[in-house]
């Protein structure tokens, strides 16, 4: 039995060798870390369809360099950092990849990068971590991100309220990663501006009434209330009973309070006093021609993270392409390709993309989940839309900064 | 690059099976010598793997402590640390039958999870601890890798040799007596709940170091490592396939599911593309096949209990 045993596995250590064996010399592999299995295995899908599509394109098109092809390498890392390190150091060490695309959860994506592809000196970037952790990594510019931090909007809202001029809130949040993350951004960044915060309070989800939070938070004197939860739970709640009591006078949430459902029950009229921001990520022609390419080919452009994961691949092939294949050079080509100046990309646009790099021009991508100018972290700054209620629905008021 | 690579992934393979092989290790003493039923190795794994981080990471406002000591005083905390939790567990849940301490031991390690996934000030929350320092990790990537390798199978191999004295001392073959038939070892006065707490402690405390092994490895720890499908049953699918009551039937055990439930993603890989998503799952798949075969086909493991006298806790003992 155990002689078995060793002899299956020396012919599965041999198989990897042999399959890690370059085909074609001029071929260019990648890894796209997906978590196919486990908690987010739901999304997996459509994330991998959507970084494979970009690598047809990419092939489709002249591939990269001189008639070589980007040859992906789908791995499962399982949303669990054990599994994720293992697919990345097979990755990298076996199968020979020079960039990384994903892994998908925040968790792996700092173990990935604290003890693999950093040390390795491998390009990551990542579709789907969004911890702010992610950003103060020792990474010696070797990881990147095409989904904005949890970070960032909620230090646009900040500036947003305070440039309409609204000096005085008051915050609740629903105690989870979500609204945590969210309120804390806003409050540092509301009172970076001069703004004053009265309370500040977490409160529990599916609670039948939110009276005596509400009547805590409006002691301060605050005549705007900032909510960051989801409308379709306590969200919705704590708006009916701070608009039926008469607690404060204006509304203000994130992306989970943009729910239609929470203004058909309230109704429009009694929600005019509400703002609420939600990413970008669903506008823009780079969004109009990935979400009409990808259609074709049976995909769901409005998947969550398809965009962000698409956006992530072809920048990843783009960097390839101008670095020339050199791992060493990879960061700073993806600087050069992703952001401004240069002639825009769009989403697909490769054979474009491929005859200006071949001519020494800068270009700077596009893509379809945003502009991706990265910052000195490798985060992009992501781009937030500021809405008010409509009898239809939302309507677009500014787009932030 | 190919040879250097192949090297640096074995590396990578042996530290991992070093770490769960640790683990086994601890849970052989509570299941396989004791006759433990614990479920919840997750919890005790997470208790020495935060506390190995929060000893030796450096300070952060956002949560407790960060003192930057030595990784050898992360690597003792996190046995006395998981040892101090497991003490009164087992002092409470002891009492219970091997399917009831089943369930309690799942609800601490749930509970140790959910605290530490959301008490933010303690543990990071969500968020997890980074900055962990890792020995050797100052070198370069290969050999950072090796270093940090040969220190967790030599740890390996001295919790491996002090098991091996402890269970070749009297106190081994009272823990067997207690397993096999309790009632006949009460009868010859051993104190039977003071051992089973002795070992279900010493198990604890085996697995909490494991945790910290782990912690420094990845130089960082978030809730999602702590998942029990990765920390509490694979850990029991490598000891029940090694071999229960068998130190190196632990260690095989962990050396076979990790290189199956590693490698196997390069035979899915030669699949056709439109089920090579689909066939991910071939792993998990394997894993389970691979318990089954050995429950039917070779009940004791592939090493067994070398005494010669175990027979299943579920028989009468054989004379």
């Amino acid at each position: 039995m155990k002689k078995k045993i060793l002899a299956s596995l020396s012919a599965l250590a041999l198989g990897g060798a042999i399959a890690s064996a370059p085909a074609m010399a001029q071929n260019v592999k990648v890894a796209y870390l997906v978590a196919i299995t486990g908690p987010i295995a739901g999304m997996a899908p459509m994330m991998v369809q959507s970084m494979k599509f970009a690598a047809e394109q990419v092939n489709a098109q002249g591939g990269i360099g001189n008639g070589g092809k980007l040859d992906p390498q789908v791995y499962d890392s399982g949303c669990n950092p054990q599994l994720a390190t293992d697919a990345a150091t097979k990755a990298v060490n076996v199968n020979g990849v020079i960039g990384i695309v994903g892994p998908s959860c925040s968790g792996p994506v700092i173990a990935v990068a604290n003890s693999v592809s950093v040390p390795a000196g491998v390009l990551l970037v990542t579709s789907s971590g969004t911890s702010p952790k992610i950003s103060t990594l020792d990474d010696k510019d070797l990881v990147f991100r095409t989904v904005p931090s949890d970070d960032y909007q909620g230090r646009a809202l900040a500036r947003a309220l305070k440039a309409r001029g609204i000096d005085k809130v008051a915050v609740t949040y629903l105690n989870n990663d979500y609204g945590l993350g969210l309120a804390e951004a806003f409050a540092d960044e509301f009172q970076k501006q001069g703004g004053t915060i009265t309370a500040s309070r977490a409160h529990e989800d599916k609670k039948a009434s939110y009276r005596s939070d509400l009547a805590e938070l409006a002691k301060g004197g605050a005549d705007t209330l900032v909510v960051f939860a989801y409308g379709n739970s306590s969200g919705l709640t704590i708006l009916r009973q701070a608009i039926e009591n008469g607690f404060f006078k204006n509304f203000v949430g994130a992306d989970g309070m943009r729910d239609e459902g929470m203004v058909k029950t309230l109704g429009p009229d009694n929600l005019k006093p509400l703002l609420v921001s939600a990413p970008a990520g669903a506008t823009g022609a780079g969004f109009e021609k990935f979400g009409k390419d990808f259609k074709a080919t049976g995909g769901d452009p409005n998947g969550t993270f398809a965009a962000t994961s698409y956006d992530a691949a072809f920048l990843m092939a783009l960097a390839i392409e101008k670095a020339g294949g050199d791992k060493a050079k990879l960061p700073q080509a993806l600087r050069e390709v992703a952001t401004a100046p240069g002639e825009p990309i769009l989403p697909g646009e490769w054979a474009k993309a491929k005859k200006l790099i071949a001519e020494g021009k800068d270009i700077d991508y596009k893509g379809a989940a945003g502009d991706h100018e990265f910052d000195a972290h490798g985060d992009v700054p992501g781009s937030y839309i500021l809405y008010k209620v409509s009898s239809s629905g939302f309507a677009e008021v500014e787009r932030m900064k | 690059m190919a040879s250097i690579g192949l090297i640096n992934y074995a590396t990578f393979m042996g530290t991992m099976i070093g770490i769960y092989g640790v683990l086994a290790l601890g849970l052989n003493i509570q299941w396989g010598v004791t006759g433990l039923f614990n479920a919840g190795i997750a919890g005790f794994f997470a208790v020495g793997a935060y506390l190995s981080a929060l000893i030796t990471a450096s300070p952060s406002p956002e949560r407790i402590m960060g003192w930057e000591l030595p990784v050898a005083v992360g690597w003792l905390g996190a046995m006395a640390g998981a040892a101090l939790i497991a003490w009164p567990i087992g002092r409470i849940c002891l009492r219970f039958r091997s399917d009831y301490l089943a369930i309690a031991t799942i609800g601490v390690a749930e509970v140790i999870r959910l605290v530490l996934r959301t008490e933010e000030g303690l543990s990071g929350g969500a968020r997890g601890i980074t900055g962990v320092p890792r020995p050797f990790g100052g070198l370069e990537y290969s050999l950072s890798q090796f270093a940090y390798f040969a220190l967790v199978i030599a740890v390996l191999l001295v919790v491996y040799w002090a098991l091996e004295r402890q269970l070749a001392a009297p106190w081994g073959r009272m823990m067997k007596a207690i397993r096999d038939n309790e009632q006949a070892a009460a009868a010859m006065g051993k104190n039977v709940e003071k051992r089973r707490l002795e070992a279900f402690v010493l198990g604890a405390a085996v697995m909490g170091l494991a945790g910290a092994l782990y912690v420094h490895f990845m130089r960082a720890i978030t809730p999602e490592a702590i998942d029990p499908m990765i920390a509490t049953f694979l850990v029991w699918i490598m000891l029940i396939l090694g071999g229960s009551g068998n130190n190196r039937g632990a260690i095989l055990g962990a050396i076979i599911v990790w290189i199956i439930w590693s490698m196997s993603e390069f035979i899915t890989d030669q699949l056709p593309a439109e089920i090579a998503t689909q066939a991910k799952y071939i792993r998990v798949f394997l894993i389970g096949l691979m318990l089954q075969l050995i429950l039917r086909f070779r009940p004791e493991g592939l090493l067994p209990e070398e005494s010669g006298q175990r027979t299943s806790p579920h028989l009468p003992p054989s004379r």
